[in-house]
């Protein structure tokens, strides 16, 4: 697994994507797509919500696993504990979406990756979310 | 991110190419804001558009607001198979007239 640690700011999104885009390597356009889709999500949740209205740092540690061979991307912040995954999936009903201010990026997450888990763990919130390659 | 307008009187064509992101989401928001102000009908062509996150998705929802205010429409074309997955994961679908 490699590592990253950056500032949980949106302008460093690039940065995290292009870093797990390195570890990736070659595979399907799909699977790209829907790994910086998640990825997106994810980093841009922590960038907005962990630490407001502070500052604070946001780790990636990703890499393969074996059997079944699959991705996995962890997330690491020490901001306000909040687990993503609590939630129940937005309504996407069209008074829901027209009157909601969040909730799509996590469904989306849920949505594109085969595992999302989330524990809370030595003070850190740990977002780990895995695709199969 | 790259867009076109294409005038025809009282409708407008913009072609959406590229990424919209949460990096470029607020730029692309203001501009279709503002050619949704200068239509009745607006189609948003969707072929080029090789990505979109929930932050590109507020983008289109404020789009929806402001042309429904208006009593305007807001149609959509040739989404691609990844954009076409958000919108429908979302339910955003239901904003769009597809043609």
């Amino acid at each position: 697994m490699k590592n990253l640690s950056v500032p949980a700011k949106l302008e460093y999104l690039d940065e995290v994507t292009d870093f797990v885009f390195g570890v990736l390597g070659d595979c399907e356009m799909k699977t790209e797509l829907q790994i910086r889709l998640a990825v997106e999500e994810v980093f841009v949740n922590i960038s907005s919500y962990a630490y407001t209205p502070g500052e604070g740092e946001a780790e990636i540690e990703c890499g393969y696993l074996t059997d079944p061979r699959r991705f996995c991307i962890r997330f690491r912040d020490s901001g306000k504990p909040f687990d993503p995954t609590a939630k129940e999936d937005a309504d996407t009903s069209e008074d829901a979406l027209l009157s909601r201010v969040g909730g799509l990026g996590i469904l989306l997450v849920k949505k594109n990756m085969d595992s999302v888990r989330y524990a809370y763990e030595n003070g850190k919130n740990t977002l780990s979310i895995e695709k199969r390659i | 991110m790259n867009m076109n307008l294409i005038k025809r009187g009282n409708e407008g064509e913009l072609q959406l190419i590229g990424y919209i992101d949460a990096s470029n989401a607020a730029e692309v928001e203001k501009i279709i804001i503002d050619v949704v102000a200068q239509f009745d009908t607006l189609i948003l062509d969707m072929e080029k558009l090789e990505y979109v996150s929930s932050a590109g998705l507020r983008a289109f929802k404020h789009a929806y607001m402001d042309m429904r205010q208006k009593r305007g429409t807001l149609m959509a074309k040739n989404a691609s198979k990844m954009v076409m997955e958000v919108l429908e994961v979302t339910g955003f679908t239901r904003l769009f007239k597809f043609i």
